[in-house]
């Protein structure tokens, strides 16, 4: 029995899945109110020269569709808020999105870009690293070598603090292997 | 009670580690205009609005509560030049003073990383907000030794005014603030078409789907180029990097011919503040190299300040 699920699982069922979803979405985005006008789609910047529809996943969410999650186009959003500004329900398509991403997430489904932005933020304590020609103008302009931030500690190494946020912070799940053999999203 | 005249200043990433002259030139502009600053020691990424909050929304506030922890030590407000920053920093600021559940999660987490609880004194303050509202073009009339005659294409970007009902800046739709305060340093806004849209670096994208990034700004720079502008002005060191990097990757890979300066509204207030052109720091910049403000520039009548 438990095979030929495994087999045919093409959509997720509520088993897999986390019962507060529809709560969290739900209490963040006035959801419900969606009455499909398009607005969202209509003013979406990303949506213009991709394949973002934003009215298409808020329906999908309504519906209980699942299949959202696994859906890349979840990512195309810039998260520019002019569909959270001009929904005339008042419903948060943005945080829509944000709260699928989180979902998305914790299924595994992270670019390999993403992961290596991460990388970062738990090496340095940035999400975007200094360098040595940066380091070089930062003396040139009369500033500091480093700013004083986690990763000037770090290197004088006081790095109890950046210790402690890598331990803690944005652990990810590990690479799906379906992500391995295609190469990635 | 917060100390007068006084800001935590948050650099953030891209600031320090990619546009150290706007770092620079942000601190000759509040100094002069009297301001201390404050070093934030320790502090980290915001974290990114559209990357982080993307990957896990509780790690992302605990790491903004972290930072402002920082600055509830040093009894000041932050003061950031990053829309992402203010944007991850001002929102998560407000929820937590007003959500005592996530509070309470928040600060429960924050043990974890050190001495470090979210008590919700502080506030968060933008750059554009504290030049065009708390100075006013009023008020930096009188500090400025020069103005720079100028065209310029203003670029708000995102997260500095949206969402509105957090911000509480001004409306989204057609704001003036940065507009009425760069007018009082000679520079005029010209309009162009879909001027108040993405530049398409936001929310993950860049990283993401670099080419998406870059087609969402095709557009931009379309618009742009229409109106001719002298520069390209903004308020956030991510669109300054998207403006930069952008420009160069249309030349190389779609036949374009840009070669617009990038200005932060940091830059432009230090040099008519009297801060050298060498620090302005086009000459890092791979866009407008070799534009001099000082051409068209005109004397005011002398006065020290």
């Amino acid at each position: 029995m438990s095979d030929i699920k495994e087999e045919h699982k093409e959509f997720m069922t509520d088993e897999d899945f986390d019962q507060d979803f529809f709560k969290n979405i739900e209490r963040r985005s006035n959801i419900w109110k969606c009455i499909q006008c398009g607005t969202c789609t209509a003013s979406c910047e990303s949506g213009r020269w991709t394949a973002l529809k934003t009215r298409s996943i808020v329906r999908k969410v309504v519906l209980g569709d699942l299949s959202v999650l696994d859906d890349p186009d979840i990512w195309l959003c810039t998260t520019c808020y002019q569909c959270y500004e001009r929904c005339p329900r008042d419903v948060r398509p943005t945080d829509v999105i944000m709260e699928l991403r989180n979902y998305a997430t914790q299924r595994g489904n992270i670019s390999p870009n993403h992961r290596a932005v991460v990388g970062y933020l738990k090496n340095t304590g940035h999400g975007v690293p200094i360098n040595d020609e940066i380091r070089q103008r930062r003396i040139e302009l009369g500033l500091e070598e480093l700013p004083p931030t986690l990763f000037k500690f770090k290197e004088e190494g006081d790095d109890e603090d950046l210790k402690n946020f890598e331990k803690y912070m944005f652990d990810l799940p590990p690479v799906k292997e379906k992500e391995e053999e295609t190469g990635g999203e | 009670m917060v100390k007068e005249k006084t800001f935590a200043f948050f650099l953030g990433c891209l600031m320090p580690n990619r546009y150290p002259a706007i770092e620079k030139a942000t601190k000759f502009v509040m100094k002069k205009l009297g301001y201390e600053i404050l070093d934030m020691e320790k502090a980290g990424c915001c974290p990114a609005p559209g990357v982080f909050r993307s990957f896990n929304k509780v790690d992302w506030m605990v790491a903004a509560a972290r930072n402002l922890c920082i600055a509830e030590k040093l009894d000041s407000d932050i003061l950031t030049v990053c829309n992402g920053c203010f944007g991850t920093l001002q929102e998560v600021n407000k929820h937590l003073k007003q959500n005592e559940e996530h509070r309470i999660m928040v600060n429960e987490k924050l043990q974890l990383l050190g001495d470090y609880e979210f008590k919700g004194t502080i506030n968060v303050r933008h750059i554009g907000e504290v030049l065009g509202y708390e100075i006013g073009p009023w008020g930096i009339d009188d500090m400025i030794v020069r103005k720079v005659n100028a065209r310029a294409a203003v670029h708000y970007g995102c997260h500095f005014l949206k969402p509105t009902r957090i911000r509480e800046i001004e409306s989204s739709e057609g704001p003036t603030i940065i507009e009425e305060y760069i007018e009082a340093l000679g520079v005029q806004s010209v309009r162009f078409k879909e001027q108040l849209t993405c530049c398409g670096a936001g929310g993950g994208l860049k990283a993401y789907s670099g080419d998406a990034s870059m087609t969402i700004f095709g557009e931009k720079m379309r618009n742009i180029d229409e109106v001719k502008p002298d520069f390209i002005l903004d308020i956030c060191p991510f669109c300054h990097l998207q403006f930069e990097t952008g420009q160069d990757y249309l030349n190389k890979n779609k036949e374009c011919n840009y070669d617009y300066p990038v200005i932060h509204i940091s830059q432009l207030t230090a040099y008519c503040m009297g801060m050298d052109q060498e620090f302005v720091g086009l000459q890092y910049q791979l866009m407008g190299k070799n534009y001099i403000f000082g051409e068209k520039e005109m004397k005011k009548e002398q006065e020290v300040v």
